[in-house]
């Protein structure tokens, strides 16, 4: 895995986006409205599963009407945050909140393909009424929960001083 | 008059307090995304419905009743979250155009949604022709502009 970092690292269009001064505001910047569009949506579709909100929406709805909008974001947001590991690779490398993010996307990714090939297979059966099933609920509050600290995670790699002691023990970065 | 006023708010214990403590921005600045998530969201969902998209199945004034109430609440998460942060970089944010772009154009999306949009998204659907189109348009362009620049206060000034 370092190997492939430290290749990156030294490609000419990563030393070129790591060097250009608008690169990073751009891509950042991008990355938090794109965020915006895919985290927006799907947490209010999490939040229909838990019973918070939007209850009077058929639940099949959701998917078929926003979850294009919502992939839209996703697709611009693993694009742009593509892009700025690649312009620096060893700046996140040893960072420990973004393998934290990474894992966790890949949780909620798991959860959303399970929830989708398994609980939802039943959706016409509670896709009016008001009495969701206990593993949709789960799913939905197991996907806010996740979510919430992909964004988290995400805003805590700007503190590389803030990485609990015992990863800095690993002394990955170095 | 408003320089001393952020000189004022600079000089606060609060502020003091928040720049001391190694934990207190980060956790804010975590906070204020996740409701701006939340608040993206009910924004968006009401938008999108405005310009003909979305949860067209359900009524609008139906979606924009629902939604309302997120918006509302996710707002004061964020100036809740927002403030604490004004105080502690006050005279940062005092020299940074981005932050009174930003701020010009919070105020102005609120009188926005308050005067037009809800009253829009509450009305007799399809009497208003290609109004609602208008006005998620403006809407969803007002609250990009204010994160576009929210962002580039950290990044630039
Ligand atoms: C493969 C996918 C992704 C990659 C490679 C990636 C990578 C990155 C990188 C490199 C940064 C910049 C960190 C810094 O320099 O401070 C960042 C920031 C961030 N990312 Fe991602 N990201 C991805 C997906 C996501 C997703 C799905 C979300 C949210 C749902 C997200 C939320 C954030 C947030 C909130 C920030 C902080 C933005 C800020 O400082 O305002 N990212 N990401
Ligand atoms: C009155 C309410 C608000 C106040 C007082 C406030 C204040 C702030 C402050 C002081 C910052 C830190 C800027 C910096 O120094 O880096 C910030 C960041 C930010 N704000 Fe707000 N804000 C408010 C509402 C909003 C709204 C309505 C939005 C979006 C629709 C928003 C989006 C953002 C974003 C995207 C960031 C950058 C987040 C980051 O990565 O740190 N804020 N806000």
């Amino acid at each position: 895995m370092r190997s492939l970092f430290e290749w990156v690292d030294a490609l000419p269009s990563s030393i070129a986006l790591r060097e250009s001064l608008n690169a990073y505001p751009t891509m950042l910047t991008i990355h938090v409205v794109s965020m915006c569009l895919f985290a927006g949506l799907i947490a209010y579709w999490d939040m229909r599963l838990v019973g918070l909100t939007l209850r009077k929406v058929p639940v099949s709805n959701i998917p078929t009407r926003l979850f294009p909008w919502a992939l839209t974001g996703y697709g611009i947001n693993l694009i742009t945050g593509g892009l700025l590991l690649y312009s620096q690779p060893m700046r996140y490398y040893g960072n420990f909140y973004f393998w934290a993010k990474m894992a966790l996307m890949l949780i909620a990714g798991i959860n959303m393909f399970w929830f989708h090939y398994a609980t939802y297979k039943s959706v016409q059966a509670w896709d009016q009424g008001r009495e969701i099933p206990m593993n949709a609920r789960l799913a939905g509050v197991v996907s806010l929960v996740l979510w919430a600290a992909v964004v988290v995670t995400g805003r805590m790699m700007a503190y590389s001083g803030l990485m609990p002691q015992w990863w800095n023990n690993l002394n990955i970065g170095a | 008059m408003l320089q001393s006023f952020f000189q004022w708010m600079q000089g606060l214990p609060f502020s003091a307090w928040m720049l001391e403590e190694t934990w207190a921005s980060p956790i804010i600045q975590c906070a204020h995304l996740v409701a701006l998530v939340a608040f993206a969201g009910a924004v968006l969902v009401v938008d999108m419905r405005l310009l003909g998209r979305g949860l067209i199945k359900t009524p609008l004034n139906q979606l924009a009743r629902e939604m309302d109430r997120w918006m509302i609440w996710s707002f004061v998460a964020l100036f809740v979250t927002g403030a604490p942060q004004v105080l502690s970089t006050a005279l940062k944010q005092y020299y940074s155009p981005f932050f009174w772009w930003k701020m010009q154009i919070v105020i102005i999306g609120l009188l926005f949604n308050f005067t037009i949009r809800r009253r829009v998204a509450f009305a007799e659907e399809g009497s208003l022709g290609h109004w609602p189109k208008v006005v998620g348009f403006l809407s969803i362009g007002m609250w990009t502009g204010v994160s576009v620049y929210a962002r580039l206060i950290g990044l630039l000034s």
